[in-house]
């Protein structure tokens, strides 16, 4: 009996022992947030209302959805409320690839499958998930705000309760965000993406991608999202692309379950394909009635 | 026609803008992109609807269209997502099984498919439901 107790007891240490180092490895991820206050509420009513359902206007805005980060902050209204003509397209900056990476990509873009992986229900991540024509709900709450994507069920928590970036985190589709308020800005700092994820399209990033998203209210319904892409790897320097959202009130963020019905496809070889065959006029098909 | 010519011109835009988007960085197309379809050319059939899939990632629609030899030949139209439809006039009672409609659409590369991407479908009292439309057309 005693001999049981002091093996339990031996198990305890080394149990423990084990939780010490576990915790010190993983000090960002078990990070514990203290209970909020309601100072902690009534501070959140001071910040920028940056609630409610966005989405990056498409059509006859659409040479708002991209604009150049000057142009953004010298007249966003104007951006934003002009008419879609071709011509008034702003010119894009080219992504700044080291010459390692342009080789890369050159290779990349020769053997480009037909279809994203998206076809395939492979959600895209960062930084392109958030330039979605599917609207974003943002969620204002202490020491967080938590972004709801439409498009994938995207749901990103940018921790702004003083956190730090995880050193070594694991790889991930949105990639893991901490954030800051400079004055009426939500600067949004990401690590830890899956190599699934691409700068533009075919162009894949390093693990070193770290990307810095400043949130800010232009007008009462218009916020202007800059997003940076750090890569020493792939990039000679910070990329920097400006989107414009627009807010609708009378918006509710809807389920997008892709796999319900999805009849794309891109094989493995890079083939992309289509299922037209329809459905049973009866049987388990909800959807046909 | 005018309206149609100027719908087809709209859904056109929209297409420049999705391909002018699919090059910047971090922004994309919502699920694929339109490899199985010629983007560059668009037809129109009179038939009868058979199915329509108010589903995600997108609705699809089939359509008896008559081979002029008294049967029918199958069409299969890829509509836009219900979340985007559903915030630009359409509801999943839009298009109901027997309905007559006119379909314009950019019809699939492989020949022995019949159908492809819709651009709009017209109901019989005149409506034309659009699948590409700016929001603030609405």
């Amino acid at each position: 009996m005693a001999q049981q107790s002091t093996k339990h007891f031996g198990r305890s240490i080394v149990i423990a022992l084990a939780s010490v180092s576990f915790v010190s490895i993983t000090a960002a991820q078990t990070f514990k947030r203290p209970a909020p206050t309601a100072a902690d509420w009534a501070a959140v009513a001071k910040l920028p209302d940056f609630t409610g359902v966005w989405e990056v206007p498409l059509g006859g805005e659409g040479h708002s959805l991209v604009v150049q980060p000057g142009a953004a902050k010298q007249n966003p209204r104007k951006a934003s409320s002009s008419h879609f003509s071709p011509a008034s397209f702003p010119t894009q900056q080219p992504v700044p690839l080291t010459p390692a990476w342009a080789a890369k990509v050159k290779d990349l873009k020769a053997h480009a499958a037909e279809d994203n992986p998206q076809a395939n229900c492979l959600p895209n991540g960062m930084p392109a998930i958030m330039g979605m024509p599917y609207p974003y709900e943002f969620l204002v709450t202490p020491g967080q705000v938590t972004i709801i994507g439409e498009a994938y069920r995207m749901v990103r928590h940018i921790y702004t309760d003083g956190r730090p970036l995880p050193k070594d985190p694991d790889p991930t589709f949105w990639g893991t965000s901490v954030g800051h308020w400079e004055g009426k800005t939500l600067v949004a700092e990401s690590v830890g993406f899956v190599p699934q994820t691409h700068i533009a399209p075919n162009v894949p990033h390093s693990d070193q991608m770290k990307i810095i998203e400043r949130f800010r209210l232009v007008d009462p319904n218009t916020m202007s999202v800059e997003t940076t892409v750090i890569d020493p790897v792939a990039l000679t320097h910070p990329y920097t692309t400006t989107r414009i959202l627009k807010r609708h009130r009378d918006w509710t963020i809807d389920e997008y379950i892709c796999e319900q019905n999805n009849r794309n496809s891109v094989t493995n070889s890079g083939k992309a394909e289509v299922d037209t065959i329809p459905p049973p006029p009866s049987g388990p098909d909800p959807n046909f009635k | 026609m005018k309206q149609m010519k100027a719908n087809l011109k709209q859904a056109a835009l929209f297409l420049i803008l999705l391909a002018a988007l699919m090059v910047t960085a971090g922004t994309a197309t919502a699920h694929h992109g339109f490899a199985d379809y010629d983007m560059t050319r668009h037809e129109t059939v009179v038939g009868k609807v058979r199915a329509f899939q108010w589903t995600n990632p997108h609705t699809w629609l089939w359509l008896d269209v008559p081979d002029g030899k008294g049967g029918v030949t199958l069409y299969a139209f890829e509509g836009m997502s219900p979340n985007y439809l559903g915030r630009r006039g359409w509801t999943r009672h839009s298009l109901k099984p027997g309905d007559k409609i006119t379909v314009t659409f950019f019809p699939f590369k492989d020949s022995k498919k019949k159908g492809g991407t819709l651009a709009n479908a017209k109901k019989q009292d005149g409506e034309v439901l659009n699948n590409f439309v700016p929001a603030n057309a609405r």
